[in-house]
């Protein structure tokens, strides 16, 4: 063992013993183990696993809309009090146009709003008062609505029993969500499409000519009906009570009227509940979901318990995803999906198949190869790369990260890539072994006069993946980390592995002369 | 052992530079032909860039012709494709408008619910997303090139720098080229195997140029076409074993790995092989512009 410090000796053996043992996990993946050094394994992506990913976006225009119309209502109800005439109200993308009939109150109208709101931007043009909402504002509602939006999916998601969710906030107004071994999408998107927005409201059935004329007098709207379009309700705009005083929800069953969801009011909810409901018996209360009617019954009696129930045509899972909904609250502004990738666990599957295969398939050529055209310097390439592989694994099972598709593809490649450095130092030694005969002179002067060869190669495509990994997503990170990594570990193998695999294959063969 | 590797010889002398004006118009052409086919045919753009949805269903013996009896009544534009066996089909719709949303993914599974065993995948993508992921890939790509450019000039002269784009930007569109001739679908992965050709190249182009610098201090008095020709020559073996060595995995990531990955290792394998012939054909010549030895005016 000419030459060779005892420390490196070990240090390169205990570096490849870490990358062996460290694999352990991944290789035996068992997934459920709570076992400290087994739980060190990959982690599988979405397309590998199966599951759903979604981008939503919190659709704000609704919100500031909301707002807008607000303000018309209370523009609305000042003007009334100081006897200004209205002419017209127009409701624009940004803001409020309202437009009075001579402009002797507008100074007044203004002073007497601008204290009820803060925010806002108020113009006087001629006969024509502008509410605008300041960029400050709108940012202000954007940020709480996001956050509650994130509260709302993440309760969502948990009662719909998906395990381990990644939920977290995307740009200025999307939430990402992974859904890890999701098996049905569908209804996923379905109980994230609902705003759940649940409102009690008072039915004007005497009022006949506004549901005639189709135009809801001030105070008043027309709803339709959740299964028949035809069928329309005049109720008072003012809900009696919101899903927000609901305590609990569940789906339930009865005799009679088949699956219904039951609730139960906070004391609040139930003593504005119990009021409206003595005050109005013989009327009927129509039960606003999302800006549809799901059912109206007649107040027969004074509701003074607090609870009750919403019977509709459900069935027993659209009772109990109703009961979901109302339990995690309602939305601020309807969500929208705007980017789905799911993947079945069969595809998942096969794509492991697959990338197992190809990879060992590759390594097989690629070592076939090496000794092909290096003899016994390439069996020894080899073991550095079968090693290399081993380190790959390892170092994503220790640092916890995700393998994909594209992920394979890039062990794949590494394979192909990661003989460079050994090769470039083959190479090297052959044409020092034209200049002279001391063997470990040789071999010393190949390895050295590679070195910044390799060094200036593995940088340049370190760049290339790191920036990949910047500005990729999702399963394309996967790529460049597998890739990072792999050029990571070849670089090491090829330096520290295959020029101790030399030297000791050189010692105990005890060779006079290099021929490669 | 075999003694294949004498197949190569150590010290090849074959005259790369002499054949290099033959090279430099058939990459013009190449780059050119490529540049009209991106501008008047373009590329075959997936869903990632051109928004859609896509669904891959596994089929209970149902033809592809039955499924889009099914579907094209509801969707004109439907595309069916067999993929990989005659068993699992993939659906593509276009986004009609802004307004698509997610509600055709449902709607599409509904329709054909009971031909099918498994929805194996189904993929949305809004057309605001899209068109996001098409900038940022693009400013991926851009990046790179520009951090490439950045560490070449930093180790070795500007010229070099050069050199390395004029062959980097070349192996870019000539495989974009490509893909656009054999209707590759251009998807988020194709843009990670631009990228990762993009280091390739300027891997197999680094490491002659190492050689070059390295004789330009050897051989103080060789002419800068015989010096070049050298360093081809000298780095020529281990050039044309990486590149197979890199082949045979792709072949295998091609063959094996899957259809969904197909795409992707076709787009290496072009781009492994464009990479190679432009750091000898193109790098290396181009560095003839320029005068390392002013000198040599004087001989």
């Amino acid at each position: 063992m000419k030459n060779y410090p005892i420390w490196k000796s070990f240090t390169v053996i205990s570096l490849v013993l870490l990358g062996i043992i460290f694999a352990i996990p991944s290789i035996i993946y068992n997934e459920n183990s709570e076992n400290w050094f087994l739980k060190n394994k990959i982690n599988l992506g979405l397309d590998l696993q199966g599951g759903s990913y979604l981008l939503l976006e919190v659709q704000l225009d609704v919100l500031y809309n909301e707002e807008l119309e607000n303000f018309s209502d209370s523009v609305r109800l000042i003007s009334r009090d100081q006897a200004a005439k209205i002419e017209q109200i127009v409701i624009a993308e940004n803001d409020v146009i309202v437009t009075f009939s001579d402009i002797s109150k507008i100074k007044d109208i203004r002073d007497s709003f601008f204290q009820m709101y803060r925010g806002i931007s108020l113009q006087i043009n001629n006969n024509k008062l502008i509410i605008k909402l300041n960029d400050d504002y709108k940012k202000t509602i954007q940020d709480s609505a996001i956050k509650q939006s994130l509260e709302i999916v993440r309760k969502r998601i948990d009662e719909s029993g998906t395990k381990e969710p990644l939920i977290q906030r995307s740009g200025k107004k999307r939430i990402l969500l992974q859904l890890p071994g999701v098996k049905d999408p569908e209804r996923i998107k379905d109980l994230l499409g609902k705003t759940a927005k649940l409102t009690f409201h008072i039915v004007d059935d005497e009022n006949t000519s506004a549901l005639n004329n189709n135009l809801a007098p001030f105070g008043k709207m027309i709803v339709l009906d959740i299964y028949d379009e035809n069928i329309k309700y005049l109720l008072n705009k003012r809900a009696v009570v919101g899903g927000e005083n609901l305590v609990d929800a569940k789906g339930s069953f009865d005799q009679t009227e088949g699956h219904a969801v039951s609730f139960r009011f906070d004391t609040e909810g139930a003593q504005k509940f119990g009021k409206v409901t003595t005050n109005n018996i013989g009327k009927r209360m129509a039960v606003v979901l999302d800006g549809v009617v799901i059912t109206a019954p007649r107040i027969s009696s004074a509701i003074t318990g607090g609870s009750g129930i919403i019977t509709g045509n459900f069935n027993a899972q659209e009772a109990s995803d109703l009961a979901v909904l109302l339990r995690a609250g309602a939305l601020p502004a309807p969500l929208k999906i705007v980017e789905e990738r799911s993947v079945g666990a069969g595809l998942g599957a096969d794509s492991i198949a697959a990338g197992q295969i190809a990879a060992i398939i590759g390594m097989v050529l690629v070592c076939i190869f090496m000794i092909l055209i290096y003899g016994a310097f390439g069996a020894l390439a080899n073991i550095s790369l079968i090693v290399n592989l081993f380190i790959i694994i390892s170092l994503l099972g220790t640092i916890g990260a995700t393998l994909t598709l594209p992920g394979i593809a890039g062990i794949v490649l590494t394979i192909g890539m990661a003989v460079d450095a050994n090769v470039l130092i083959f190479e090297r030694i052959k044409e020092e072994s034209l200049k002279q005969t001391k063997v470990f002179q040789i071999v010393k002067n190949g390895f050295d006069r590679a070195m910044s060869t390799i060094l200036d190669a593995n940088i340049t495509t370190l760049i290339a993946s790191v920036l990949l990994f910047a500005f990729g997503s999702g399963p394309i990170r996967g790529f460049s980390i597998t890739l990072s990594l792999g050029v990571i570990a070849s670089m090491f193998t090829a330096l520290m592995l295959t020029n101790f695999l030399v030297y000791m294959y050189l010692s105990f063969t005890n060779k006079k002369e290099l021929k490669l | 052992m075999f003694g294949l590797n004498k197949i190569i010889p150590i010290d090849p002398n074959i005259n790369f530079l002499g054949l290099r004006k033959n090279f430099l118009i058939f990459s013009i052409l190449a780059v050119l032909i490529s540049i009209g086919l991106l501008s008047i045919k373009g590329l075959n753009l997936g869903i990632d860039f051109k928004g859609g949805t896509l669904i891959e269903v596994s089929t209970k013996n149902t033809s592809i012709g039955e499924l889009r009896e099914i579907l094209s009544s509801s969707y004109g534009d439907v595309s069916l494709q067999e993929f990989g066996n005659e068993n699992i089909i993939l659906i593509r719709l276009q986004n009609k408008s802004n307004q698509e949303s997610i509600e055709t993914v449902n709607s599409v599974k509904n329709l054909i619910q009971d031909k099918v065993i498994e929805f194996r995948r189904s993929e949305f993508v809004g057309p605001t997303i899209s068109s996001e992921l098409l900038f940022r890939g693009f400013q991926a790509v851009s990046f790179a090139l520009i951090a490439i450019l950045i560490y070449i000039w930093l180790r070795f002269e500007w010229q070099f720098g050069f050199g390395a784009v004029v062959a980097l930007t070349h192996d870019v569109l000539f495989t974009l080229g490509l893909l656009s001739i054999l209707n590759v679908e251009f998807s988020l992965a194709t843009i990670a195997a631009i990228l990762t050709i993009a280091g390739y190249s300027i891997n197999d182009t680094v490491v002659i140029f190492d050689r070059v610098r390295e004789n330009l201090r050897k051989y103080k008095k060789l002419e800068l076409v015989d010096l070049f020709n050298l360093s081809v020559n000298n780095t020529l073996s281990r050039t044309i074993m990486t590149s197979l060595t890199t082949l045979l995995a792709l072949v295998s990531l091609f063959i094996f790995g899957g259809e969904v990955i197909r795409p992707f290792a076709l787009t290496m394998i072009i781009g492994v092989i464009i990479g190679t012939y432009s750091s000898v054909f193109i790098a290396v010549p181009t560095l003839l512009i320029f005068r390392f030895r002013p000198q040599e005016d004087e001989d």
